[in-house]
């Protein structure tokens, strides 16, 4: 009973810390008009690791109304019964789907392919599709377990078509990755990258490998690695001349805030610090038909780190 | 050039295929014993007109369905709809056997369609790619009409691999298990065929 109590305590003082750091530490400019979401990847395992980060998450929308969340799966691991459904996902997000916040999901390699028709996903049954959330900005959901030639052809077709928007694709593997596990996916990118490259896109979000890293920009394109929303993978990052910044010490999330040609974004950790932030500038007139040559047609500005936060660097263990 | 050659021979013999077959056996008749040039590309249509057969009588099933599967915000009713599917595949399909579509021919020829994509240090990537996520064989029935574990990850299959092997229309999908290739109904969560060992021995990975 005492130990009970005790955890109660706990857990109550926790979240005063938790509410305190929120109260100092949003670096978003959070302006009104500008497009604000989220991003969440490996997050359904159900456990108590991904209810604690939720319920930071879930609070942190008070001071930050994302309107959205993007998913880079690995939606649900293990059995994926109809108590699954509630305790992996309806539960830990209750109060953003009562809330009228869109989840929109793309697959990861532990998700049956049926969550697709799942609707509170927004996939509209399709394991690959795209949104336009507003004006100027599109994002493309892809499926990387099985990147076929139907795949590569509906996307070359939407990016070809979607002008001058912002381009976020979304997806479960990463291009590129210092994970010590996983790592890059250089098979998937031979794939992608040519056509991410010709068709000017901007960022990219993956999952996968069980923390959180920012790329250094590739070929003008800024790809952060965001898999640590409900396994983590401490002591796996492994950098070998990638990593910006990266964080596999805890679970984390990311907030991000499109305000004209700058995305703003902050990574934030189950206890509410900050992993990471800066601004992305995104330069239009940058042609990026020679990758590589030139200045880069993204330019990642990192911010300082508020006080008291202690982020993660990458460190080899034993 | 990564596997460009193969890759680009491949995708010309599998799109040349199914306009090939009525010439194809035409052909093969007319050629002198020992000689069939095109037998390969028949093979190829005769495993895409299987498939395709297959999509027409799940989609006829759909059709039929009680329960039919739609986007729902309904757990239950998204996993019973795909249940009841599966169960009228079963039934439909009661006389399936294993090897109706990955005939021994069939399997030799994939068999010679994977090796390309496997090859070299590009092939050693693709190894890895399917090692990674795939499940362990003993982890998924191998039985035709089985239903494919829900508790078990998908493997991903490699974008070479995927170009190497005949195309199939969406919701039909090339899985592995272990080194065993799968023909996976994704719509019906069905195991519509497989095919043991068509890889190489593959590399040890962790298991996450």
């Amino acid at each position: 009973m005492r130990t009970r109590q005790s955890s109660l305590a706990l857990l109550a003082v926790l979240s005063l810390l938790t509410a305190d750091i929120f109260a100092q530490d949003l670096t978003l400019p959070n302006k009104s008009g500008t497009l604000k979401f989220a991003v969440i990847g490996d997050s359904g395992t159900g456990d108590s690791n991904q209810y604690r980060l939720a319920k930071v998450f879930m609070d942190i929308r008070q001071k930050f109304p994302y309107e959205f969340v993007i998913m880079v799966g690995d939606n649900m691991y293990g059995s994926q019964s109809t108590q699954d459904y509630v305790k992996k996902f309806e539960r830990p997000y209750k109060p953003a789907l009562d809330q009228g916040i869109k989840f929109y999901a793309a697959l990861g390699n532990h998700d049956q392919p049926n969550q697709a028709m799942y609707k509170l996903f927004n996939m509209g049954g399709k394991r690959f599709y795209t949104f336009r959330p507003r004006a100027g900005v599109r994002f493309f959901a892809l499926d990387s377990n099985y990147m076929d030639k139907e795949q590569l052809d509906w996307l070359q077709k939407e990016l070809e078509a979607s002008g001058s928007d912002w381009k976020i694709p979304f997806f479960h593997h990463p291009l590129y990755s210092s994970g010590g596990t996983h790592g890059s996916d250089t098979a998937l990118r031979d794939q992608l990258e040519p056509l991410f490259v010709k068709n000017s896109v901007d960022v990219v979000f993956s999952g996968h490998d069980h923390f959180y890293e920012r790329i250094k920009p590739q070929k003008g394109i800024q790809y952060f690695v965001s898999g640590g929303a409900g396994k983590v993978r401490k002591g796996d990052l492994q950098d070998e001349g990638l990593m910006a910044k990266g964080f596999d010490a805890g679970y984390h999330f990311m907030l991000l805030e499109i305000d004209g040609d700058q995305m703003h974004f902050q990574v934030i950790s189950d206890f509410g610090k900050t992993i990471d932030s800066g601004v992305i500038l995104r330069n239009r007139n940058q042609s990026k038909t020679t990758p590589g040559a030139g200045d880069p047609a993204v330019v990642t500005v990192p911010k300082p780190i508020p006080a008291g936060a202690k982020p993660s660097t990458a460190t080899k263990q034993p | 050039m990564k596997n460009l050659l193969p890759s680009t021979l491949a995708t010309v013999w599998i799109l040349a295929a199914p306009a090939c077959v009525t010439d194809a056996a035409q052909q093969t008749a007319k050629m002198p014993e020992g000689i069939s040039i095109n037998a390969d590309a028949k093979l190829m249509a005769d495993f895409t007109a299987k498939v395709d057969d297959y999509l027409k009588l799940r989609k006829s099933l759909e059709g039929k369905s009680a329960v039919p599967i739609k986007n729902t915000a309904d757990p239950k009713e998204l996993l019973s709809s795909q249940k009841a599917l599966g169960a009228q595949v079963r039934a439909a399909r009661a006389a399936a056997r294993r090897g109706d579509f990955f005939t021994p021919a069939t399997q030799a020829q994939f068999r010679r369609l994977l090796a390309p994509p496997l090859k070299g240090s590009d092939g050693t990537e693709n190894k890895i790619a399917i090692t990674d996520d795939a499940p362990e064989a003993k982890d998924i029935p191998f039985q035709v009409n089985a239903e494919y574990p829900r508790d078990e990850s998908l493997s991903t299959v490699p974008p070479d691999v995927l170009r190497a092997l005949p195309q199939l229309p969406p919701d039909i999908q090339y899985r592995f298990a272990g080194r065993h290739l799968i023909l996976y109904d994704a719509k019906a969560n069905v195991i519509v065929d497989f095919m043991l060992n068509a890889l190489p021995p593959l590399p040890a990975v962790e298991k996450k």
